[in-house]
């Protein structure tokens, strides 16, 4: 490797991994406190373009499209945390469950990550969260229980290698306990892996909940959730509202990119081969 | 901007026509200025194309994606008669409704009612042909009958019990009980041939009415020719297209000059369109919100009823404390009437409804009937406080508008409302409890029966909780006696100098504005004088079609 004067790849990834914490933390933080605000309509100030007092303009019932934005990013990083937190545990779970409890748990669990894999996506999510009644609960339950299968095989298929591995097959013959090399040998060797196959869920859910919102399955329509500010945008586009769509449109782009940044920034950190660079 | 995306929308339009038509040049002189978006698009075009030369005799028409009737152009299965009503040209009917929504005869040549009220007999014209060369007889009126009122889902015909042809030229409605309104219904149930009729008739529907229907590219569009055998007036119009689309669409297509009307939405009403011109249609297409007007209870496990609203005083306080035009400017943009009854304008509609907005007279209201304001600006009165949720459809951007509208107009009041989205699915058993943005209005008194009449089996109004037995005896009576008589006593169910639903009555709905049918009409096309349209903007634009006209 070619040697750096003074920021070397770490530092580099670290000040990404700073940045990028912090604009999501402050966009949740910031939609959470601001939400009265996203809701207020006042018809005075209907159809405004961007400008310096309302950034990304209004909409047809006057509310700040800003302040609509950020607090709709703010739900989605909500529901994106909640969700792929449950979905991690869940593939933590049936992953490790699948590696180490033999062959007959191990088929049931592989048919059951087949089935849903099997199903697209969007179509098992809608089914989801029209079952539990839309809204929040029904969008984080559907995002949850669709996105933990290629995570769940991630964690199955490191636990198998791990099992055969040599070091891990010396600890059992010296008669470690069982619970005692999972916790000492194999759980250190996981654990990037699945805070990586986690931040890199998040942008899935994000994503996910503002499609299901968006085409009506979701969030509610008084919410002001990404999904709905965009499908409600459709209708005005062609009145040349553009402001309506793009920026709304943009900041889910740049949130979106800036978790999967996030993901590559821990993976650079905590995978062995790229650590020390 | 809006002039460059507009550019931009010219280029590719003019691209994808170049590429359309490169095939047959010599005739696409007129379809260099349209633009082909959907499959439709190339029909226009065509039609388009064809109708230029000399004296125009064909219109194209935009409709809302949900006016194509799903289950074909059936009476029984809601076609002019379901929903939405409208005359339903490729049938014709017994009587049609006038401009000002009184009565006239089309096929019914006399039309009488018994003594008791239990028998319409009804003279129908002779000579009147089915477009497939069949006569119309008095059976065909009554096997029509008997067959919407087996079939019908989506109207009421529960007060038919039999019809019967006494002749080829008499018809005989047996009712269960008296009616008098009968003739509006006779307006909108459209005379199927009984030789011609089976299950897949909505399909391929035949008729005796002003236009045959031709073709019909489900999802797409239907195409009308004039019957050239019709009984009265020849249509002017000889070919009319109705396209299905949104309206976004809907405002494309006419940017791109591939229309003749447009249907549109107020949002869309300050956009100029060269070539067009905006046409307003007055409606009694309403919309008000359900205040429930009995305290809270379970019923069956339903929550009926609401704590707050239950208050008449709260319920006349908000009536009077809304600015209704003020709300037309903000959500309609200013293209609607401010609406205090269900039936405005209608022959049966009470003047004695109109309010005007008075505020303080609306605190007065609250601050005597013990509504004090709390520390948060909220009034609350024996630990209830003033607040409630005004729901809306999910996705209808106008209810949505004016739900938060009236929000903030109450907040003034001290009441706190919060809006929500809702779907269909839950809205009605919400409603029961929870007030919600409604839309309403019909070429019938029936609806004021719907409305605020009580139901046996609950003792309340179905979709709202309210009783008063001296309004439900005048709807009950208005049903009884003569059609002319009937108008005087709906007007007095609605108040009748002591009590009844207005502001000075019970006044468990209310109301807030008719929604003026906005359309893009080209220029050169006269569109003839419409009748306030009823609720849905569909197919009532086309009612008289036929009287249209090019200059």
């Amino acid at each position: 490797m070619k040697k750096r004067l003074c920021w070397n790849q770490r530092t580099k990834t670290l000040i990404l991994l700073a940045v990028a914490v912090f604009y999501l933390a402050g966009v949740a933080v910031w939609g959470l406190v601001g939400r009265e605000s996203a809701l207020v309509t006042d018809f005075s100030r209907k159809n405004l373009t961007p400008s310096l007092s309302y950034l990304f303009g209004t909409d047809w019932l006057g509310r700040d499209m800003l302040a609509r934005t950020v607090t709709g990013l703010s739900i989605s990083i909500i529901i994106g945390v909640c969700a792929a937190a449950v979905s991690a545990v869940i593939a933590g779970l049936l992953g490790v469950a699948a590696a180490t409890l033999g062959k007959k748990v191990d088929a049931v669990i592989t048919w059951l990550i087949d089935l849903i894999m099997g199903i697209p996506h969007i179509l098992l999510l809608i089914l989801i969260s029209f079952a539990a009644g839309k809204g929040l609960t029904g969008v984080i339950l559907g995002v949850s229980l669709t996105h933990w299968t290629s995570l769940a095989r991630v964690i199955r298929a490191e636990v198998l290698q791990l099992k055969e591995s040599t070091y891990i097959r010396t600890a059992e013959k010296l008669g470690h306990s069982k619970w005692r090399i999972a916790k000492k040998h194999m759980l250190p060797h996981l654990i990037p892996q699945f805070l990586v196959g986690l931040v890199l869920l998040f942008p899935h859910a994000i994503l996910h909940e503002a499609s299901i919102t968006f085409l009506g399955f979701g969030l509610s329509t008084e919410q002001p959730a990404i999904g709905v500010i965009l499908s409600e945008s459709m209708k005005y586009l062609v009145t040349g509202k553009w402001w309506l769509a793009l920026f709304p449109g943009l900041m889910l782009v740049l949130t979106v990119m800036l978790f999967d940044l996030l993901g590559e920034c821990l993976r650079k950190l905590t995978d062995p081969g790229s650590v020390h660079r | 901007m809006k002039k460059k995306m507009l550019h931009t929308f010219g280029a590719v339009a003019a691209a994808v026509i170049m590429l359309a038509s490169c095939g047959n040049p010599s005739t696409e002189t007129q379809a260099t200025s349209a633009a082909g978006t959907a499959g439709a698009g190339t029909t226009a075009v065509q039609t388009e194309a064809a109708g230029t030369a000399e004296g125009k005799d064909s219109v194209i028409v935009t409709m809302p994606t949900t006016s194509e009737p799903e289950s074909g152009f059936d009476p029984a299965y809601g076609w002019g008669a379901g929903e939405h009503v409208h005359e339903p040209l490729i049938q014709s009917t017994l009587t049609v409704t006038t401009k000002d929504l009184k009565i006239e005869k089309d096929l019914a040549t006399d039309y009488q009612m018994s003594e008791d009220g239990l028998t319409w007999t009804v003279k129908i014209r002779d000579g009147v042909m089915f477009t497939d060369g069949e006569k119309l007889t008095a059976s065909d009126v009554a096997f029509t009958y008997n067959n919407v009122k087996e079939k019908s889902t989506v109207n009421d015909f529960t007060m038919l019990k039999e019809a019967v042809a006494v002749d080829d030229t008499t018809v005989e409605f047996h009712m269960e009980k008296p009616y008098s309104i009968w003739p509006y219904t006779m307006a909108i149930v459209g005379i199927v041939p009984e030789h011609a009729y089976d299950e897949s008739y909505g399909q391929h529907p035949i008729g005796s009415g002003r236009y045959i229907m031709k073709q019909w590219d489900k999802g797409q569009q239907v195409i009308f020719e004039a019957n050239p055998d019709y009984y009265g007036e020849q249509p002017k119009m000889k070919k009319v297209t109705v396209l299905f689309m949104e309206e976004e669409a809907a405002l494309a297509a006419a940017q791109a000059g591939q229309v003749d009307v447009a249907h549109t939405a107020a949002s869309y009403s300050d956009l100029s369109l060269d070539g067009y011109s905006l046409f307003s249609v007055a409606s009694v297409d309403n919309r008000g919100f359900n205040l429930p007007a009995t305290k809270a209870e379970e019923k069956d496990g339903l929550l009926v009823g609401n704590d707050f609203t239950s208050d008449p005083a709260v319920r006349k306080a908000i009536n009077i404390g809304i600015n209704r035009e003020e709300m037309i400017q903000n959500v309609l943009n200013g293209h609607g009437t401010p609406a205090y009854s269900i039936c405005d304008k209608m022959p049966w509609y009470n003047p004695d409804s109109e309010v005007s907005y008075d505020p303080e007279a609306a605190v007065k209201l609250l601050e005597e009937a013990g509504w004090t304001a709390g520390s948060d600006g909220i009034r609350e009165k024996d630990g209830v406080r003033a607040e409630m949720t005004l729901m809306f459809s999910s996705g209808d951007s106008v209810r949505q508008a004016l739900a938060e509208d009236t929000a903030n107009q109450l907040k003034a009041l001290g009441i706190s409302v919060k809006t929500e989205g809702v779907g269909w699915d839950v809205a009605y058993d919400r409603a029961q409890s929870e007030p919600l943005v409604w839309g309403w209005g019909a070429h019938t008194p029936m609806e004021l029966y719907n409305i605020y009449h009580s139901k046996a089996e609950t003792g309340l109004a179905e979709y709202s909780p309210y009783a008063n037995e001296t309004v439900d005896r005048y709807m009950d009576q208005a049903l009884e006696t003569d059609l002319e008589g009937s108008y005087g006593l709906w007007q007095k169910a609605q108040w009748d100098g002591a009590t009844g639903v207005t502001q000075d009555g019970d006044i468990p709905w209310i109301w807030l504005c008719n929604v003026d049918h906005l359309y893009f009409v080209r220029d050169g096309l006269t569109v003839a004088d419409q009748k306030i349209h009823p609720h849905g903007h569909g197919w009532s634009i086309v009612n008289n079609v036929d009287e249209w006209d090019w200059k």
